[in-house]
Parts: structure tokens; C-alpha cells; sequence
């Protein structure tokens, strides 16, 4: 027998405890499913500077924890580390297997499932990955006491978390496909004015190399078309994510990026299916933008269930 | 932690992995490490199932940096997999290994 919901939240980012947090003060009974311990990509983000009402930075950890334990305190279930095994999206109520035992089921989803990093798609990649080559500075920042490493990237992941690496590294050499950084004027000032971080402009990666562990990087020149090997003993990986549409695709409308196309109630084309966050087709991605699409679609779901429940 | 899963560091390597009869499969983990803590229950999960078939170790990263390096390991979490004392079949590592991608692998390993 499949446990019922009135909603189930996939994903337990912002978007997805902020609908949580709507959707349990509603009464809707609401279950969340994470893969992870919830916080989505801010938990592995060392501090926040922008999120309003902290005036003093604030540790992505500690955002992720609040935010769960605020949506858990008005009753939502959430559900960490489970692996959804089987799904049906399709009917009026939508199903759930999960970890090849359990059951869930509720008439409306709201897909939060986000973005996670992109991968540079650059030989050796996959091989020296966790041998080398790391795509998070706080899981792994601290293997690299006293080393020199190189951080791909120009964005505001890549030079934030090259400013935090140099807690650990000797040197931080950043990698960047540009001649300027795309990250914020405040922490882009900073990384250029710190002592530990070099940058090599207009230079993308071409291989990683070495025996068993990353010992060499490739780099190439974008203008001059220069080649050249660099010595490295850990590369970080940050030039930006790609959507997390594993549920979804094939079901919904998407756009060419891979994005899910909604209403401007977070819904979709599949009726009860609705998405809110990283996931969604939209211009800006930030925490901030995160929160407003999950308390958009918590309350477009309110309405669906009321209507569902009327109508059954 | 649950009782299926028992905590080693370098000094044990020898004893509890390179010499067991049993297949092993080591995590190595960290502190401020969520992926780690997300593999925790998953890992605690797989090591209920194989109970008495195969063993699964976890050693604190911080704590021994040499095995971590002398093992090329650069990334928490990361499980590597053993069958009479040799590393076998690919290393997960990073955010999303999944319950079922490591009981595939430790099948693969009682099998071959």
C-alpha cells in the first residue's frame, strides 16, 4: 500500500523547503525526497553574503538546516538519503518507489530537484576525479594543506571558493576562459587582490594527466592558441551547473538548455506536475529567486489539491 | 553508526583490508563534508544487506592523511572496493553515489 501525500516536494534545496514550508503552514500533507541531506547546493556553499536578513555572512550549512528545520517544525516529512527507484508522473495520481521498497503517492509534485555542477567534458576528467580533481572546495579543501592547486572557472562559485581554498592551499591558481572575471565586483576585487591567487586569463583546459593520481593539466590559450602543461597537485572544477531533469525528461516541455518551461504559477504541461528553482526555465539562479518559485508553487498547489479533493 | 559498518584508521589497513577473506569496501570521509553525511545512511543501508558476506569499513580522512595519499585519495567521500587485499572495479566518489550503483558493485564482487 502507497503512503498518501497531498503533495510530495522532490528535492530539499531552497525552492523545495521553501514550498515545504508553505505547503505544511497550508495543512497539505507533504513529504520531501532528497538523495542528499537537504540544503541542495547551498550546503556546500561556505558562506552566503546575500541572502536578506542575515547581515553578517552566513554559512551555507547552517541556511540549509534552518531552512529544513523551519518546513519540519510545520509538520513536513522529509525523507534524506533516499533514492526514488521507480516514478509515475503520468496519471492523476502520481507514484513513487523508493530505495526498491517503499511507496508514496500524492495527486500534485512539485519537481525541486535544481542543477548540479557541470563537468568540463575534458580528457581525464572522470578518471582523476576524487583523484585530483574536485568539484567541492568544502568537502574536499582540505586535502590540499599547503599545495598548489588550480580552480577552472570565473564565475561567482569559482572565485568565492578560490578565495575560501586559499585557507588551505599554498597557491590557488584560477583558470579562466576570459579576460575578466564574471563573478560579483566584490569578490572578484578580492581574489585579485589576494596574495595567494594568480589568474591565467583566455585559457580553457584541454586534458588531465598523470598515473595514478592528477599530476598535469593542459591548458590552452583561446587568443594566441598557445599550448601548455601545468603542474598541479588538485584542480577545482566550478564553471557552472546543468539541470537535473532525470524525472521529468521526456514528460514535460523543456526548453534546448534542458530547462523545464512552466506557468507563471510553476506550472508544467503535465496537469499536478509543477517545478520551482534551478530546475526551471529563467534567467537568474539564486537563492533568493529559489525561494520565490517554491512559494509560488506551493501555493498553485494548494488550489490543484482543494480542486483534486472536490473533485474525487 | 550502525553496527554493520566499523570504523578502522591507517594502523588496521593491513589486518582489517589488505588480509581480509571477505570483500571490503572502504569510505573514506570527512568533516563539513554533506555528501558524506548523505552517504552514511545509504552506506549503513548496504552494509545491513551484505551482512556476513562482505565488510564495510569507514576511516576519518583527517586523521590518516598518509593511507588517504599513499591510496591517491583526494576527495571525501570516497569508497574504494577490495577482493583479497587488491583495490577492484571503479572508485565512487563526490555527491551522488546511490544505494543501488554500491550494492551492484559489491555484487559484482561476491560473484566474480
Amino acid at each position: 500500500m502507497a503512503e498518501k501525500f497531498d503533495v510530495i516536494i522532490v528535492g530539499a534545496g531552497p525552492a523545495g523547503l521553501s514550498a515545504a514550508i508553505y505547503a505544511s503552514r497550508a495543512r497539505l500533507r507533504t513529504l520531501v525526497l532528497d538523495e542528499s541531506v537537504p540544503g541542495g547546493q547551498m550546503k556546500t556553499t561556505h558562506k552566503v553574503s546575500n541572502y536578506p536578513g542575515f547581515p553578517e555572512d552566513v554559512k551555507g550549512t547552517d541556511l540549509a538546516k534552518a531552512f529544513s528545520t523551519q518546513a519540519e517544525r510545520f509538520g513536513a516529512k522529509i525523507r534524506r538519503a533516499v533514492e526514488i527507484t521507480a516514478h509515475d508522473l503520468s496519471g492523476a495520481l502520481k507514484t513513487f518507489e523508493l530505495d526498491e521498497e517503499d511507496h508514496v503517492e500524492a495527486p500534485a509534485v512539485i519537481i525541486a530537484t535544481g542543477a548540479k555542477p557541470r563537468e568540463l567534458g575534458v580528457p581525464g576528467e572522470s578518471k582523476y576525479r576524487g583523484r585530483g580533481i574536485s568539484y567541492c572546495a568544502t568537502c574536499d579543501g582540505a586535502y590540499f594543506d599547503g599545495k598548489e592547486i588550480h580552480v577552472i572557472g570565473g564565475g561567482n562559485s569559482a572565485v568565492e571558493e578560490s578565495l575560501f581554498l586559499t585557507q588551505f592551499a599554498k597557491k590557488v591558481t584560477i583558470i579562466h576562459q576570459f579576460d575578466h572575471f564574471q563573478a560579483e565586483p566584490v569578490s572578484a576585487a578580492e581574489a585579485l587582490a589576494n596574495p595567494k591567487i594568480e589568474v591565467i586569463w583566455d585559457s580553457e583546459p584541454r586534458a588531465f594527466l598523470g598515473e595514478n593520481q592528477l599530476d598535469k593539466l593542459r591548458i590552452e590559450n583561446v587568443k594566441t592558441k598557445e599550448v601548455r602543461e601545468l603542474s598541479t597537485d588538485g584542480v577545482f572544477v566550478f564553471v557552472g551547473y546543468v539541470p537535473r531533469t532525470d524525472l521529468v525528461k521526456g514528460v514535460v516541455k523543456m526548453n534546448q538548455w534542458g530547462y523545464v518551461e512552466t506557468g507563471e504559477d510553476m506550472s508544467t504541461d503535465l496537469p499536478g506536475v509543477y517545478v520551482a528553482g534551478d530546475i526551471r526555465s529563467k534567467r537568474f539562479r539564486q537563492i533568493t529567486t529559489a525561494v520565490a518559485d517554491g512559494t509560488i508553487a506551493a501555493l498553485a498547489v494548494q488550489k490543484f489539491v482543494k480542486d483534486h479533493k472536490q473533485a474525487a | 553508526m550502525s553496527e554493520y559498518v566499523k570504523e578502522i584508521t591507517q594502523g588496521d589497513f593491513e589486518a582489517e583490508v589488505a588480509k581480509s577473506t571477505l570483500p571490503v569496501v572502504l569510505d573514506f570521509f570527512s568533516t563539513e563534508c554533506p555528501p558524506c553525511e548523505a552517504l552514511a545512511p545509504k552506506f549503513d543501508a548496504v552494509a545491513e544487506q551484505f551482512a556476513g558476506k562482505a565488510r564495510f569499513l569507514k576511516i576519518f580522512r583527517q586523521g590518516n592523511k598518509d593511507l588517504a595519499s599513499r591510496l591517491g585519495v583526494t576527495g571525501s567521500p570516497t569508497l574504494i572496493f577490495f577482493k583479497g587485499g587488491t583495490e577492484r572495479g571503479e572508485r565512487m566518489s563526490g555527491d551522488d553515489i546511490k544505494r543501488t550503483a554500491i550494492k551492484a558493485q559489491v555484487e559484482s564482487l561476491l560473484g566474480a
